[in-house]
């Protein structure tokens, strides 16, 4: 976060929102179709300016190419509403505003790859909305399946 | 006071930005070209439009008589302050209306207003004294009178193309943008995805594998020895047709020439500059021939290639039977069957969109050396390959693919080397095949 967007935002503490995630795995790597457990701390921020949280799990490409991104949960949360906007059954959600926890069950594509002029990875977002208007967003990268990393070849087939 | 932040920063994994001002932004934008197309479809509209629209629906036609002509003048002031005269042929048309004779001056219908004042005079040579003509008068103005009735149809056109495209753009742009104020984007994406989710249907092989391609279009030919038949994707067939249709093309434009100038010299005339143009154009489209007829022989001579596999989509560690033919009578002096993983990335720039592509992964599934042809009968063979237990599935978003490929590349005696490319798709390991996976070098465990 820019010490600008800061100054307005967090008038109150004077610190910036620090976003931490915690995986159920130590290495954050995942099977397709196991189960995602995370939890989420919000800390140094006064939780009074925060009006929205947005937890989302999306895979995204990175490279050569237009990025891509896909959203395979998400789930809105109102400050001073227990009530969450959610669109994954599977999700649960247990709120200690503004901090919280989900589990969703992963789908089994696409698959973390670092390619090389093709990757895609998955990350857990946690965007947090202010009442000024703007907006915070902290990204926690997994990984789904075990593909293997991709190299230059090194000699084309004679 | 705080300035606002149009553009979000990333700083490592957090970034921080304003969504309303981003989506303010964007829809100002959209908002200017619909107002700019609203603007300008206005003018034309009440410029060139509804004007021509009054004078077929509203003006009402008599009985006219010329009783005068002369030439309009019209004088400009350029940049360098040199005064310009051109001048418009004009008619001098009385006649009745509402009971009353009325004398007006008519100067639309000889097109553009021009600098030869010779050319405007002789323009209305045509036009006899005391001579009746059939002409429209606007009832709200009497003096208003017209000697052609009609719509020009491309200036509709261009009315409605023109600020409509500005139309359409901004208004879809600014609905657009207004969904998107203050919504992330992946709200937007998941709402998105919640509207379009009736509407997309997978097949039952491609269920519960999200971004992985459809397969159903390398499945419905069955094969003669394995389960399918694979379709083709030759490099050499698009520039088969690329070459027709230059060659198609460029020889049109020469045969045009050609009659031009056959004209010329039937009238007794000789355009040197266009018997000049002629030469060259006709020895390139003569090579655009030869290129064509070349590509088109090497497509017919080397013969079809099919392929068929034992089952379709595959799956990482999975092992598969597949049988090549290879038609024609030619000699090879080598051919290789390849299995590939290709990475294609689509990216905007400047104005251009491209697409790169990159071999990745490349495995050489069999090769033979010094193949002679058999007369009536194609080269065979089958052969089993084995997926990679670690591979990448198949991906495909909208801008970004991985996919795998079956490659024939064959160098053939007397020919150029060529290359028949047959995609597949494999699917992500199910729980066994995940179960079964040992973390090795992908090279290893290729068999």
């Amino acid at each position: 976060m820019t010490e600008r967007a800061a100054a307005g935002e967090a008038s109150a503490t004077a610190t910036l929102p620090r976003v931490t995630v915690s995986f159920a795995s130590d290495q954050a790597e995942y099977a397709p179709g196991d189960m995602l457990e995370t939890s989420y701390r919000v800390a140094a921020i006064d939780p009074a300016t925060i009006t929205t949280v947005e937890r989302s799990v999306v895979w995204y490409t990175e490279g050569k190419g237009e990025e891509d991104f896909g959203v395979v949960f998400f789930d809105r949360l109102l400050a001073g509403s227990s009530d969450a906007m959610s669109d994954e059954p599977t999700a649960s959600a247990a709120v200690d505003w503004p901090s919280g926890s989900f589990s969703i069950r992963l789908p089994s594509s696409p698959l973390s790859y670092e390619g090389l002029i093709v990757k895609i990875r998955w990350c857990i977002r946690v965007r947090l909305f202010f009442s000024s208007g703007r907006d915070f967003v902290s990204e926690h990268v997994f990984f789904l399946g075990d593909i293997p990393v991709a190299r230059p070849l090194r000699h084309a087939v004679s | 006071m705080r300035l606002p932040i149009f553009f979000s920063k990333k700083r490592g994994e957090r970034r921080t930005g304003s969504p309303a001002w981003g989506s303010f932004g964007e829809g100002f934008f959209y908002a200017s070209l619909l107002t700019a197309g609203l603007f300008v479809g206005g003018l034309m509209l009440t410029g060139v439009a509804v004007p021509e629209w009054r004078i077929n629906n509203h003006f009402t036609e008599v009985e006219g008589r010329l009783v005068g002509k002369g030439l309009a003048r019209r004088t400009t002031t350029d940049l360098f302050g040199i005064r310009r005269q051109s001048w418009r042929p004009a008619v001098l048309l009385e006649f009745h209306a509402d009971g009353e004779s009325v004398r007006a001056w008519h100067t639309s219908g000889w097109g553009e207003a021009t600098t030869d004042r010779s050319l405007a005079l002789r323009q209305l040579d045509g036009w006899r004294l005391g001579q009746s003509i059939r002409c429209w008068y606007d009832p709200e103005r009497i003096e208003t009178v017209v000697l052609k009735r009609g719509y020009s149809w491309w200036l509709w056109l261009l009315t409605l193309l023109l600020p409509g495209a500005l139309v359409v753009f901004g208004a879809t742009g600014l609905a657009q943008a207004a969904s998107a104020w203050g919504r992330s984007e992946e709200r937007q994406a998941a709402e998105i995805g919640q509207l379009l989710s009736p509407l997309v249907r997978s097949s039952p092989d491609e269920e519960g594998f999200p971004t992985v391609p459809a397969c159903a279009d390398l499945m419905n030919s069955p094969g003669t020895i394995q389960r399918f038949r694979l379709p083709t994707e030759s490099p050499e067939a698009w520039s088969l047709l690329g070459a027709g249709l230059f060659a198609l093309l460029w020889n049109a434009v020469v045969i045009v020439l050609a009659v031009a100038a056959g004209f010329d010299l039937a009238g007794g005339r000789t355009d040197w500059w266009l018997f000049g143009l002629l030469a060259p154009f006709g020895l390139i489209g003569l090579a655009a021939i030869g290129l064509f007829l070349r590509r088109l022989l090497l497509a017919t001579a080397i013969g079809p290639t099919h392929l068929e596999i034992s089952d379709h989509p595959l799956r990482p560690g999975g092992t598969y039977g597949v049988h090549l033919s290879q038609g024609g009578a030619v000699s090879f002096r080598r051919l290789e069957l390849v299995l590939e993983l290709e990475e294609q990335a689509t990216f905007r720039q400047g104005t251009d969109v491209r697409t790169e592509k990159q071999v990745v992964w490349r495995e050489l599934m069999c090769c033979w050396d010094r193949l002679e042809p058999v007369p009536g009968r194609p080269f065979e063979a089958t052969l089993q390959f084995k997926v990679p237990a670690r591979a990448m599935h198949s991906f495909r978003s909208l801008h970004n693919a991985v996919g795998w490929r079956l490659v024939l590349r064959g160098i053939p005696d007397r020919w150029p080397a060529f290359l028949r490319v047959f995609p597949l798709v494999i699917v992500p390991a199910g729980p066994d095949a995940a179960a079964a996976v040992v973390r090795q070098p992908l090279r290893e465990v290729v068999s």
